[in-house]
């Protein structure tokens, strides 16, 4: 399956780098964490002026007149597929388990619809067909079909695309949010059977009953936050 | 908009500076109303979620929201980050910190006396001496439980008694720290920890869970204000705390003094609260913010900022850290302690604490704290994935995930001297509107080269302990940074009104009623953290608001 090159390419565009202020800001958070302990790296700290205003919401790029068949929240099926590929080659079976054991795919579905993440999602989800389209032309097939090598090759073009362009911030939005869903909570959809915390050595919950207990549901919680005072976030 | 009955004294803010002042006037029988802009969380709210404590806005306000506007150094542009925020909460920053509990020494009250001044810092004695905050100190630690050791060394503060509580257990390797110290001839000393090692006034004693720090503490037995101070501030029956409020402005008579806080609650409707006596404690940048904010006929240039100082002089803690890998398969014969699974290390080093002379380039050094990398796993493998060309994924990820596991990484990190300096300080921007239409702070940070050289010479003896440990491999994270949820300066106290915002008292010149008790009032930052300190300060300050409003004046 193949897109239309003249569809907007986000990510592959000089003009998408406006959007991404954020580089700046996440490194300023690198020097002083430590007092905290493994503190607040938010995500996303995108630096839109008007980030309230009304934006198309960002679910699936539907071909006309193709009926939406996703069985996902954020993405199409295709894009999910492609998803899924890209979080493999993150952190793929070997010994240990993978994304795709885990159940990241899922999670990286999930959170992307909390509303901490809005501005994380306009920047991702167009990446994907973009990655789909760099593979089209560089492997010469598309990203879900192509060998693990070339799919590696694939994403190193993206991770090595320079600071400041939307390639090189979708790569790393892949890499954390793969992180997250292969080590976070459980209840968040990755982490199946905590196999993650296990390839880790990560095995300080269940000290307490309130450590995430049985049927703690770590998205509604971020989809309910009050932050801060006034009306919502 | 009605105006609310009008109550004693109306606090902003209900962390480390606006909690202590809370219980002193509600036990002294005064109506206190606690404006708080964070939720009020239960106990129960706190599990061990890495991704909803550590990673989103359960604590931090979201950098579109309310950005503070930063940038380091003056030349640079503004970028909008959620830098210099403490948690949102009833408690503040003391529920997510880590509560490494340190006083400061008598000469930190002497700094400009002591070493005279510097070029290109704006040093100040302070107005009061160690001797004026001892009993507070004293009272801070008894409060909030405080867990430690107190043992004699060179810069032992002087103090009456020891710790209120005993040590939490430490670590072996604690032990092989002191060892190391006394090869290179130095004192490595026990760390104070704002947690309670034993149950403690109804809270639960520390279950040695290892998630303090960027958690809240889920039994109470962490001594934030929100499990040590605020219950006891309710029961008074005078204490009424008000979650989800953000101050917007604090108003002014026709004398010019305090009259009433605008705030907007939780379903963003607006409220005035008058009171006799207004407190601010919103953390030196957001009281800062606050003053800058509140204009008027008789204060033009913001609340208290007739000199123009509001906001001047910020000061942060001066960041350096290092860190040492030690590898359980290969060394666990070699160091037997590898062995031995505990979360606390609590060892400190202040030998460097003042220099005798300027031969390495600077007087007033600060603190080395040893303890365990947090153990936060996505914050661990986000690091070790890094990006861009030095990115790796795959394999090669997975292997460092691997090698992690059979890691134990011991750090220190520094808290010292941040030099005061005319280009470091908070602003508001008239352009640049938080989500509640308030002109937000812009922060500009500019160092002082000897804080630079400082820092570095700290990191290298550091370097030098962990060395003489043997670990496997040790690295340098940094020589050059600042924490920036220690902050302070922005009204800084002192005698004379042309050169400080706020009395001995902290209470603002030429306002009879206003008073700032967060870090703001600290003309220097000393070389510890400055929470307890924070505490004491407020400690002190309530207890002459209470000699003065029973007087009646």
């Amino acid at each position: 399956m193949t897109s239309d090159s003249s569809e907007p390419v986000a990510p592959e565009t000089a003009s998408d780098t406006e959007a991404l202020d954020d580089d700046v800001t996440r490194r300023v958070f690198v020097h002083h964490l430590s007092f905290m302990g493994g503190g607040a790296v938010l995500l996303g700290s995108a630096c839109k002026d008007e980030p309230k205003k009304a934006v198309a919401p960002v679910t699936a790029e539907v071909p006309p007149g193709a009926p939406l068949v996703s069985k996902h929240q954020t993405f199409t099926n295709e894009e999910f597929a492609i998803v899924a590929a890209a979080a493999e080659r993150i952190l793929p079976k070997d010994e240990d388990v993978g994304a795709l054991d885990t159940n990241v795919p899922e999670y990286i579905d999930r959170v992307l619809q909390t509303p901490q993440l809005t501005q994380m999602k306009e920047q991702f989800v167009p990446g994907v067909l973009a990655l789909n389209r760099r593979a089209q032309r560089l492997v010469k097939t598309d990203f879900i079909k192509a060998t693990a090598a070339q799919q590696d090759e694939v994403l190193t073009t993206f991770k090595n695309s320079g600071e400041r362009t939307g390639e090189n911030k979708f790569y790393e939005i892949l890499v954390v949010l793969t992180l997250e869903g292969y080590l976070g909570d459980p209840s968040y959809g990755g982490n199946t059977n905590r196999a993650g915390w296990g390839v880790m050595g990560f095995k300080l919950v269940d000290h307490m009953p309130v450590d995430p207990a049985e049927g703690y549901d770590g998205l509604k919680k971020l989809h309910d936050m009050k932050c801060g005072g006034g009306k919502g976030c | 908009m009605a105006a609310k009955d009008a109550v004693d004294v109306v606090i902003v803010g209900s962390g480390a500076g606006g909690s202590p002042m809370a219980l002193e006037l509600g036990r002294a029988g005064f109506k206190v109303v606690v404006l708080e802009k964070g939720a009020w969380y239960k106990r129960e709210e706190f599990v061990h979620d890495e991704i909803l404590s550590s990673r989103r806005n359960f604590f931090m306000p979201l950098p579109w929201d309310e950005p503070h506007l930063w940038r380091k150094g003056t030349d640079q542009p503004y970028a909008k980050t959620n830098e210099a925020w403490t948690a949102n909460c009833v408690g503040g920053g003391t529920v997510h910190m880590s509560g490494y509990f340190y006083r400061l020494k008598p000469v930190d009250f002497r700094l400009k006396s002591e070493i005279g001044a510097i070029p290109g810092a704006n040093i100040a004695d302070w107005p009061i001496t160690y001797k004026d905050l001892e009993p507070f100190y004293d009272r801070a630690e008894e409060e909030l439980g405080v867990s430690g050791n107190a043992v004699p060394h060179k810069f032992l503060e002087p103090r009456k008694k020891n710790y209120p509580l005993p040590p939490l257990a430490e670590h072996p390797v604690a032990f092989e720290i002191d060892k190391a110290c006394k090869s290179l001839g130095w004192q490595s000393i026990p760390t104070a920890r704002g947690i309670a090692s034993i149950g403690y006034k109804g809270r639960g004693g520390c279950t040695y869970c290892a998630l303090c720090g960027s958690y809240g503490c889920e039994n109470g037995a962490k001594s934030s204000t929100l499990a040590a101070l605020i219950p006891a501030a309710v029961e008074t029956g005078n204490v009424e705390i008000r979650p989800l409020c953000m101050a917007k402005e604090v108003t002014v008579d026709a004398k010019g003094n305090a009259k009433s806080v605008i705030y907007v609650d939780g379903d963003g409707v607006e409220h005035e609260q008058p009171a006799k006596i207004i407190v601010i404690s919103a953390t030196a940048v957001e009281s800062a913010r606050l003053l800058l904010n509140s204009k008027s006929g008789k204060h033009p240039n913001g609340l208290g900022n007739d000199n123009g100082l509001v906001g001047k002089n910020l000061v942060f803690s001066s960041f350096g850290q290092s860190r040492a890998t030690f590898r359980v398969s290969k060394q666990k014969e070699q160091h037997p302690w590898l062995s031995t699974e505990a979360p606390f290390v609590n060892r400190s080093l202040q030998e460097f604490y003042m220099m005798p002379d300027n031969r390495f380039g600077f007087r007033k050094g600060g603190t080395l704290g040893f303890m365990w990398v947090h153990p936060n796993p996505i914050f661990a493998a986000v690091n070790m994935a890094k990006k861009g060309p030095e990115g790796v994924f795959g394999k090669a990820l997975k292997d460092k995930l691997r090698e992690y596991r059979d890691s134990k990484i011991l750090e220190f990190e520094i808290y010292g001297e941040f030099l005061p300096n005319p280009d470091t300080q908070v602003q508001v921007d008239d352009k640049v509107k938080d989500k509640y239409g308030l002109p937000v702070a812009s922060i500009t940070v500019k160092r002082h080269p000897m804080d630079l050289t400082m820092t570095k010479f700290l990191v290298d003896r550091g370097e030098e302990v962990l060395s003489a440990m043997k670990p496997e491999k040790l690295d340098r994270i940094g020589t050059a940074g600042e924490t920036t949820i220690l902050q302070g300066g922005t009204c800084r106290f002192g005698t004379d009104p042309a050169s400080s915002v706020l009395d001995k008292d902290c209470k603002l010149h030429g306002v009879n009623n206003l008073y700032v008790v967060d870090g703001s009032f600290m003309p220097t930052s000393g070389a510890v953290p400055f929470t307890l300190t924070i505490v004491a300060n407020s400690f002190r300050v309530a207890s002459g608001l209470v000699t003065r409003l029973k007087k009646g004046t």
